[in-house]
């Protein structure tokens, strides 16, 4: 199970929570009038103490490779995040289409970005053409079954979910209904980020990467297949994906950067089997969020990426080319499919790179 | 008699009739017709189930098998006009009368009105968009009852030629593949082969409604394997579990049933009745 | 002599029927107390649901022999009962259903109730047959199942209802917030006063 907090943080929390409990009224008709708190003021604070103002708004969600807006330094609000699931066909390789099960029709789900101290209204519609009820554990809920059990929507209906984000960090979100690596293995994951109060530092691009292992079917109708259970077991996957199609970061679809730009990439794995060991050729990060959490390792060539979990990594493009993405599992990139462009244009910094005679 | 007499008591007895008559709602008379349910007859054949013992999916007791005693079981599920022919007996189960209580408000959404069938819908399809609690006056009206859970997994253990598939590599598969078709609740009954037993379209129509769908704690986040890790939310928690991990069609079903509650009405979800085999002739 | 007696019948008929109006509202189309079901209380009185109308009804689904979480529901509902001031306690009724209609007979409830002091008049409790039983726990979306004769598995929930026979709210697990249980009941008998 998750265990995001340690014992220790736990009894200060219950602490906290127990001494507070009683002065909080009278704290929170106090400081009605004040825009949330400072990221100065506040970095003893602990999430749950964070006062939430205004009324809730509905948050803006992205599909991959795109990110919402940074926090920024706003202080702790109140947001709705609407997420329907779906069961639809997409491509997911050239010509072959596959049945997705899916969080607002995209493999990844929406990308959805909030700060510590947020309280978030998570409405979970479960489409009404749907053959099976869905529901939602996010990693970054701190409750019984990260939500799941509370979400459980029939075909048709609609659950809602409140939290409060207490831990910042990159989280996976997936569907936990039965049988589960069957709606995470069709594609029923996304991830969710808790930035710090104050936000994360600026970069100047941001994108949102999801890897994911997929097995299939011999195509049942022409064109079309499905989730295959044995393959599943057998954990070898047909299809390695990022966002959920081949060739989603390829050609056009290629993200982009400038030369002397900071990249910040989010990256997640969705699973539902595969740690994945996400490399970028030609570069190195200059910081990695191990694992999605607060550690930042610096000058990482490699990093390591488990099933249902994530890591933020960063860098600055210092010279223009394409930069390839990988699983450094190189099969499932070279044979699977794990593999995507960053392409980065510019003037060229012979110093740093230069091809050709001494 | 005085007539200020007279006039006082016609005077109160006006007043105690305006007063009957001013009363918004006679609560009374209204529990009378709700509590009643009009007679129809089906005309559906009813398969006789010899029962057995048989391992339930999930939620067997300390890994014990069930005895299911021997049952009638409709061949199929309950049919458009059929339900029409119900709620044209039954006023207080129609579409504009029902209680919000018994039925959320997509109750029969597609029909245009009380007494009609959606334009496309094929009047011999299963009917969708219904209630536990509608299912079960059906079932009533039918001088029948729902199935039971047990009752209707141990129909769904076989395959066309045995009474119990489960070990047989194909039929999880299989019925997955059934399970995964869209708009398969607008077909009508009966076009597939039937089972073993011969009933026909136990997968590849609709959910349906069991009588004791509530008995299933919450496999809603399976994970738990059905083994309820908390505790602290049920009497008796760990004595259940799921017995087949790699059936996932069982999975699907036991999912679906914990997601619903008895006044939900979903687009792909029906019922078949069944009833006692006492005083029943076999088949 | 007679007109002033006549006068007072007139009376009386016209303010109760006032009252009447007043009290009868229609009962909304979600109110319990529309469920034709049949039950007994603790003293073996005969009883519709709807007889409970009026009341902020606070319920719970348990059954007696329970050894695991209804002891924990029972006490919740006496420390709900607890949090109750006095003053409201004759507006709300606690109500206990049984899910053990064949072993919870109306004097078996009856003991339970006296041994565990809860035979104020704010108490009700309540069995009917294995049907209408299930019928209500459908309602209340509560989950139960007989797992060998004398015991069942089931979960937990305690459920508001205003005195129109609407669910107001629904706390489950054995950490109900027995606070706010017991402040919506006040809350509810209140605005319904
Ligand atoms: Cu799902």
């Amino acid at each position: 199970m998750r265990n995001k907090l340690n014992i220790k943080q736990m009894k200060m929390k219950r602490l906290i929570l127990s001494v507070t409990s009683i002065g909080m009224i009278t704290i929170l008709t106090s400081c009605g009038g004040v825009a949330g708190d400072k990221p100065t003021a506040e970095n003893k604070t602990a999430a749950i103490d964070m006062k939430v103002t205004g009324e809730a708004k509905v948050a803006e969600v992205t599909s991959a490779p795109n990110v919402p807006a940074p926090v920024g330094d706003r202080g702790p609000q109140k947001w709705i995040v609407n997420l329907e699931t779906t069961e639809i066909e997409a491509e997911i390789a050239d010509g072959i289409n596959y049945t997705f099960w899916t969080f607002n029709n995209t493999v990844p789900g929406s990308f959805i970005r909030v700060r510590e101290g947020d309280e978030v209204e998570l409405r979970l519609k479960n489409a009404a053409n749907s053959v099976l009820p869905h529901n939602i554990d996010l990693h970054a809920v701190t409750g019984p079954g990260g939500g799941a059990e509370a979400t459980s929507a029939a075909p048709g209906q609609e659950a809602v979910l409140h939290f409060k984000a207490l831990n910042p960090g990159l989280y996976v979100y997936h569907c936990a209904a039965p049988p589960v690596p069957m709606h995470i293995g069709n594609g029923m994951y996304g991830l969710i980020l808790v930035e710090p109060a104050g936000g994360l530092p600026k970069v100047d691009r941001e994108y949102y990467i999801m890897q994911g292992d997929f097995y299939t079917k011999a195509a049942a109708k022409a064109g079309l297949t499905e989730f295959n259970n044995d393959k599943a077991v057998a954990e070898e996957p047909d299809y390695v994906l990022f966002n959920g199609k081949k060739g989603s970061l390829l050609g056009k679809n290629m993200i982009e950067a400038k030369v002397g730009e900071t990249v910040r990439l989010f990256v997640g794995n969705g699973g539902p089997n595969l740690t994945s060991s996400f490399h970028v050729i030609g570069e190195i990060f200059d910081n990695v969020y191990l694992e999605g959490g607060s550690t930042v390792s610096h000058n990482v060539q490699t990093t390591m990426i488990p099933a249902g979990g994530s890591a933020i990594v960063e860098f600055k493009v210092d010279y223009p080319g394409q930069y390839v993405l990988v699983d450094h599992s190189l099969s499932r990139a070279f044979n699977k499919g794990a593999i995507g462009k960053l392409k980065v244009t510019g003037e060229a910094n012979p110093l740093i790179f230069n091809k050709g005679k001494k | 008699m005085k007539p200020a007499t007279y006039i006082l008591l016609l005077l109160s007895l006006l007043a105690q009739s305006a007063c009957t008559k001013e009363k918004p709602h006679d609560e009374k008379q209204g529990e009378v017709v709700r509590a009643s349910i009009g007679p129809i007859k089906t005309t559906v054949k009813m398969v006789y189930i010899p029962g057995g013992e048989y391992m339930p999916f999930y939620g067997a007791i300390d890994s014990n098998a069930v005895k299911v005693p021997a049952f009638l079981i409709d061949e199929r599920a309950v049919t458009n006009e059929e339900f029409l022919s119900f709620v044209t007996a039954n006023p207080q189960w129609r579409k504009s009368s029902i209680l919000r209580i018994h039925a959320d408000t997509n109750y029969l959404r597609d029909w245009p009105s009380d007494l009609e069938l959606p334009k496309d819908a094929r009047p011999d399809a299963p009917v969708c968009f219904v209630s536990w609690f509608a299912a079960k006056a059906f079932a009533k009206s039918a001088g029948k009852r729902l199935p039971t859970l047990d009752e209707w997994e141990f129909i769904a253990m076989a395959d066309a030629d045995t009474f119990n598939a489960r070990s047989k590599k194909q039929y999880s598969d299989a019925i997955i593949q059934l399970y995964m078709e869209k708009g398969r609740q607008f077909k009508p009954v009966k076009q597939s082969a039937p089972n073993y037993w011969g009933v026909y379209n136990v997968f590849d129509l609709i959910w349906e409604w069991t009588d004791d769908f509530n008995s299933i704690m919450s496999i809603g986040d399976s994970r738990t394997g059905g083994e309820n890790n908390n505790k602290d939310l049920f009497c008796a928690a760990g004595a259940t579990s799921a017995s087949e991990v790699n059936n996932y069609a069982a999975f699907m079903r036991f999912g679906m049933r914990t997601a619903v509650k008895a006044h939900y009405t979903i687009a792909n979800m029906g019922f078949r009745c069944a009833k006692d085999t006492s005083n029943q002739t076999t088949q | 002599m007679k007109a002033i007696g006549f006068l007072a019948v007139l009376t009386f008929l016209l303010s109760s029927c006032s009252f009447n109006e007043a009290k009868e509202r229609k009962l909304p189309d979600n109110s319990i107390f529309h469920l034709t079901s049949n039950w007994k209380n603790q003293d073996g009185k005969s009883m519709k649901l709807n007889d409970l109308k009026g009341k902020t009804l606070v319920v719970v689904m348990i059954y007696t022999s329970c050894k695991s979480a209804c002891p924990v529901l029972v006490s919740k509902m006496k420390q709900i009962e607890k949090a109750i001031d006095k003053a409201y306690l004759p507006a709300i009724n606690l109500v206990l259903v049984t899910i053990d209609p064949e072993n919870d007979t109306p004097e078996k409830l009856k003991t339970f109730a006296q041994t565990n002091k809860m035979d104020e008049p704010h108490w009700t409790f309540l069995t009917s047959t294995e049907e209408e039983t299930q019928e209500f726990a459908n309602v209340l979306a509560m989950k139960y199942k007989k797992i060998d004769p004398i015991d069942f598995s089931h979960s937990n929930i305690i459920t508001v209802f205003n005195p129109y026979g609407e669910l107001v709210i629904q706390e489950e697990g054995l950490e109900i917030n027995v606070e706010k249980v017991a402040s919506t009941a006040v809350k509810i008998a209140k605005e319904n006063n």
